[in-house]
């Protein structure tokens, strides 16, 4: 009986079949076969005596190999000498006992292969045929690193260079202050390179850090590739055999605390046109845990894509923004919300509106069941998508054994995706969307954002490094205090007014190196004309001159017309101290405020120009002397600001003059003082036209 | 004793490519009776397959005063269909967990799906809706101009850069098609008519101009049954596809000029005419681009970054296409750099290799670099499927997936040299220098 059912219904199907062959319905859309089995492949795993643990996913289709060494210890606090830890990384690959780094270059390239380190792994990757150079080029940067002591001061000279580029960047400061606030600085996420602390880091500290962790018992080897677990055994025990364990210290951390109540925190920058905004703190996500997909879920909702509900509301519907996000991260120690955007300054307020009015919102109403349908469908094809590399199926592999997670966490993701509830997402929202206990983190111009950001808790005031000062100590400018007042000030400390004045001319000479290469810059003013040259290796690339009447700007051998506004702050220009003729040439200036600038107070004195253009110049408190500049120009690009720091003043012939600068213009530049000549003899052509 | 290491490195190399000739894509394809050429390939480790379609329509057929039409076509036929309505396109796949995009070139344009693989047919109905009767009216052509112009400022206008390929095009073609670029004229996009879009769909999106490449977790024989039951019945279209037979005439002397853009560093960039893609001596100028800039041992690299520290990147780059098309040398200099300075230590590199010829060692990691890297290009199913098309659409010939590295091998050191020699010259190049807009005359 049960077989003529069979049949019947084979036959059936059949007919539908071939009646579903002759005629495709377009009319709609395709249903979907039955779902996959998406099978991952169990990795052959062994472990070395010395605790090396070895996972192999064989995959033939292509003759490749690729070797990922990571190594797992608990984080570390680097105090004041943050960055060691990362250089010590960069280092491996920059020679060894055995090859210089150019020949180490020469032999990676020479098997058309990759090789990378960090501190916390190595990776390597051949065609299978080059796979046993391959693994001597790799095991050489990993047992045998030589540490040149040029390349750590290369690697310190680049990272200054990029922490100068970074410093004023309002997204490296929003990285670095999240970090303090939402972790604090005692804790190692909260900490960040400082050029303080890369001046610290010493060979010594990179060797040590190497020799402590690079060790077989906390590392993790994936091989993924044309490769059979039988000669992947034999390869390793030959090449990591040999390898010493050792004894690995460990750390514990507090655990960080979102905010009692939400208040913001606000980084003032003055250049800023667009405000960047963190809603950000600390949650208890740990990797692996039953929360983390259900998690995972809500934030795809709420802002993990292009569909949702904040790109939507801030992006789609209110055009404040490029791009609105969030993320909710698990982290063995500590994870964190973050939902971020970048907003022009006036609509900063209303952007921080929506996003407090999104995050309620979720709490308390959930998701509909449509939103949950896409949320599953998108992480499920991400999922997917993702074991089509042979890495995935390692680092699953390597993730289970390091957080521990149940032997069958990926296999069954796709089944736990699926049995996620609206119940669940709305139980997700009320534990880790906290509208409440938010670091609400603007970096933007006070000026504008301040008032407005009142509404959503109290304003805090934080400098670069993510201290909190207070601005009303600072703000109160104290009775009596002028701008005329602190021009005196000024005068007073760069020699007095008396000596000043005495001044017909001045030379100065500073050195500066960018990526390694010398530049000098030369400025002679004699009260009429001016001259400034920048030079490299003899070779003029700008040179400006004014004679007191016309102007020739020539950059890389052509010359650049001056615009006629700029014209008009020549005179001004020309002047070896333009403040004190302020008064004469009607040149207006007025003291703004009193500023934090990292630390020291300063007066901002705002100066108009003829031509327009404005400028802050800041003034120390303490010595009276100008300690930085802001410009903005307007160029064919849009605005730019230009920023100048005079640091170390020096005396020369009585009077002061700033023995460092630092000019950025977009490209951060560190200038020494060479030479400063006061009322020396000018050649007669100096200012001369040519 | 360097002869014998010669002897022994041309061993070796045999043996290997030998050896790597093993790992073939497999692949199958054939016609159907509409024209439509159809590529499949197999894969099941992953349950995921990409549909992709490649239509040999790029910039290069357009008509001189309706130029970016090609591009224009890869936007708005993301519009809907007849059983599509407008904007669910991409809802569609999303929806199923999937992703997708299009492309288009100087030569051709694709379209591609990355689904779950129970989703096959959902490719395959958004596919061939696209191509039986895409949804082209006023109010898609309006919404879609604004979306390209959106592109044009973003891609082109506010990237640092961005314009360098157009600004290039037009001083190094006076007559080919290629004196343009893909992103084309917003006026001429403007100036057109509905009619006008409805011509170019009718000639170009037709069966016989299409293949489709399909990769992934499928049965090969249903999947052809089902390319067949949503592309067969497809209509062949009813004009003559225009393919140009313009020919650049050969340039006599060197065009130089100055480009002012929003940029903080300056640039300099040669382009050199160079052979049809195919050629033999387009496979000899991509191993040159190799020698000067692959990987941080390769000779401009070492020399103007890492030793003379001149340049903070100089990149050699052959756009290889269809007709006789351009090789792009791009040098940035360090900051306070000089560009003319630069320039002529570029220039001092390219003499190197027309006075001497490389030496067996560096040759050798040369062929090294580009079997790995033409091996890598195949890890991946959406790399596969479009590589599938790409050879079938050009060369007539899918199979060059798997051997189209002979041809790189076959490649001599005095190949090398001869090529520089030949194309690389003074007469055969445009050079721009690039400025910032903050230098620029009033």
């Amino acid at each position: 009986m049960k077989s003529i059912v069979k049949l019947y219904l084979s036959v059936l199907f059949a007919l539908v079949s071939t009646l579903a062959f002759a005629q495709v319905d377009r009319t709609k859309a395709p249903e979907p076969t039955a779902a996959p089995e998406i099978n991952i492949a169990k990795p052959y795993s062994f472990t070395l005596k010395n605790g090396l643990k070895v996972y192999v996913v064989e995959n033939h289709k292509l003759p490749r190999v690729a070797f990922s060494l990571s190594l797992d210890r608990d984080p570390i606090l680097e105090k004041d000498k943050a960055g060691y830890v990362s250089m010590a990384g960069q280092l491996l690959t920059k020679g060894t006992k055995n090859r210089t780094k150019a020949e180490l270059d020469a032999e990676i390239d020479f098997i058309g292969a990759n090789i990378n380190a960090s501190s916390t792994g190595l990776y390597a990757t051949s065609l299978t045929k080059h796979k046993d150079k391959l693994m001597e080029l790799m095991t050489d940067i990993l047992f045998n690193p030589a540490f040149p002591e040029d390349e750590l001061e290369k690697l310190k000279k680049q990272t200054l260079s990029g922490l100068a580029a970074s410093k004023d960047d309002p997204n490296s400061i929003a990285s670095d202050v999240r970090g303090t606030l939402v972790y604090g600085k005692d804790h190692p996420y909260g900490e960040f390179t400082t050029e303080e602390s890369v001046e610290n880091i010493t060979l010594a500290d990179a060797k040590k850090y190497y020799e402590t962790y690079f060790k077989p018992n906390i590392a993790y080897l994936a091989i993924v590739g044309d490769i059979t677990p039988k000669e992947a055994e034999k390869l390793i025990k030959k090449n990591f055999g040999k390898w010493e364990k050792g004894n690995i210290p460990t750390a514990e951390y507090a655990m960080p605390k979102a905010p009692e109540k939400t208040y913001v925190a606000l980084v003032d920058r003055e250049a800023s046109v667009q405000s960047v905004i963190n809603v950000t703190y600390p949650v208890d996500l740990k990797v692996g845990s039953d929360d983390v997909i259900k998690a995972r879920v809500l934030n795809q909702i709420l802002g993990g894509g292009f569909s949702s509900r904040l790109m939507q509301n801030l992006r789609e519907d209110k055009a404040f923004t490029y791009g609105a996000r969030s993320s909710l991260s698990s982290d063995k120690l500590v994870g964190s919300f973050t939902a971020s955007a970048s907003v022009r300054n006036e609509v900063t307020d209303s952007a921080v509106y929506e996003f407090m009015s999104e995050l309620k919102k979720i709490t308390t109403e959930g998701v509909t069941q449509q939103e949950l349908d896409a949320a599953k469908a998108s992480i499920a094809g991400s999922f997917a998508r993702s074991l089509e590399s042979p890495q995935t199926v390692a680092s699953f592999a390597i993730n289970t054994a390091i957080y521990n997670l149940p032997a069958d966490y990926y296999t069954n993701y796709l089944k736990r995706l699926e049995a996620v509830t609206l119940e669940d997402v709305k139980a997700m929202a009320q534990k880790y969307i906290l509208p409440g206990n938010a670091n609400i983190l603007v970096v933007g111009k006070g000026e504008d954002v301040a008032q407005g950001l009142k509404q959503f808790g109290e304003v805090k005031y934080f400098d670069r490094k993510g201290n909190e000062y207070d601005p009303k100590d600072n703000m109160e400018i104290p009775e009596g205090v002028t701008a005329q007042t602190v021009m005196q000030n000024y005068f007073a400390a760069l020699g007095g007014k008396e000596k000043l004045m005495t001044v017909n001319n001045m030379k100065m000479v500073y050195e500066a190196s960018v990526q390694g290469q010398t530049i000098n810059l030369s400025f002679v003013k004699n009260n009429t004309g001016s001259m400034q040259e920048v030079s490299m290796m003899g070779m003029v690339i700008t040179k400006s001159v004014f004679d007191g009447e016309n102007v020739k700007v020539v950059q890389q051998g052509q010359e650049i017309p001056v615009p006629d506004d700029k014209k008009l702050d020549l005179a001004i220009d020309a002047k070896v101290f333009p403040e004190l003729h302020y008064d004469e040439l009607s040149i207006g200036y007025e003291l703004k405020s009193i500023d934090d600038l990292n630390g020291k107070s300063a007066y901002a004195v705002k100066v108009t120009m003829p031509s327009g253009s404005t400028s802050t110049d800041y003034f120390d408190l303490e010595s009276g002397l100008k300690i930085k500049s802001l410009t903005t120009q307007k160029t064919p690009a849009g605005e730019m600001t230009v920023t100048q720091e005079f640091k170390a003043y020096e005396e020369f012939d009585g009077v002061k003059v700033p023995s460092k600068l630092s000019i950025n213009q977009g490209m951060p530049i560190d200038a020494t003082l060479k030479s400063a000549e006061v009322n020396t003899d000018l050649a007669d052509d100096v200012f001369l036209i040519k | 004793m360097i002869k014998k290491l010669n002897f022994v490195f041309f061993i070796l190399a045999a043996v290997f490519s030998a050896q790597a000739q093993n790992k073939q894509i497999e692949f199958k394809e054939f016609d159907l009776d509409n024209g439509i050429h159809v590529i499949l390939h197999q894969d099941n480790t992953t349950p995921i397959v990409v549909v992709s379609v490649m239509y040999h329509v790029g910039s290069k057929n357009e008509n001189p005063e309706r130029t970016g039409f090609a591009h224009f076509f890869e936007h708005l036929l993301f519009e809907g269909s007849e059983n599509i309505k407008r904007g669910e396109f991409d809802k569609y796949i999303t929806n199923a967990g999937g992703v997708n995009n299009a492309n288009t070139s100087n030569d051709r344009t694709y379209y591609y799906e990355v689904l779950p693989s129970n989703q096959l047919k959902l490719g395959l109905w958004l596919e061939s809706e696209r191509l039986l009767h895409a949804n082209i009216d006023q109010v898609g052509v309006e919404t879609q101009r604004e979306v390209v112009k959106e592109e044009k400022r973003q891609r082109v206008d506010n990237q640092p850069y961005g314009s360098i390929l157009s600004e290039i095009a037009k001083r190094a073609y006076t007559v080919h098609p290629y004196r343009w670029t893909t992103i084309g004229s917003l006026d001429h996009l403007n100036a057109a008519s509905l009619d006008e879009f409805m011509d170019f769909y009718e000639t170009f999106y037709v069966p016989e101009n299409a293949t489709v490449s399909i990769a992934g977790d499928i049965n090969m024989d249903e999947a052809r049954e089902l390319v067949e039951q949503y592309f067969g019945d497809i209509p062949k279209g009813k004009n003559e596809i225009p393919r140009p037979d313009i020919v650049e005439p050969e340039q006599k002397e060197e065009v130089r000029d100055t480009i002012y853009d929003n940029i903080q560093l300056p640039a300099v960039i040669q382009a050199y005419h160079m052979p049809e893609q195919g050629s033999e001596d387009s496979y000899a100028l991509e191993m040159l681009s190799t020698v000067l800039s692959g990987g941080q041992s390769a000779r401009m690299y070492k020399s103007l970054v890492d030793e003379q520290q001149k340049a903070l990147q100089v990149v050699a780059i052959p756009f290889s296409s269809e007709d006789p098309g351009l090789y792009l040398l791009f040098g940035l200099p360090t900051i306070g750099g000089n560009l003319k300075d630069l320039e002529e230590s570029m220039d001092a590199e390219v003499n190197k290799l027309k006075d001497e010829l490389i030496t067996e060692t560096e040759f050798q990691k040369v062929r090294n670099q580009v079997e790995n890297d033409f091996i890598s290009g195949n890890s991946t199913m959406t790399g596969i499927a479009e590589s599938l098309a790409n050879y079938h659409v050009y060369f007539g010939d899918a199979n060059l997936i798997n051997n189209e590295i002979d041809r790189y091998m076959a490649v001599t050191r005095e190949d090398i040299q001869r090529v520089a020699k030949k194309y690389l010259t003074k007469d055969n190049r445009v050079v721009l220098y690039y400025l910032p807009k903050s230098q620029q005359n009033n």
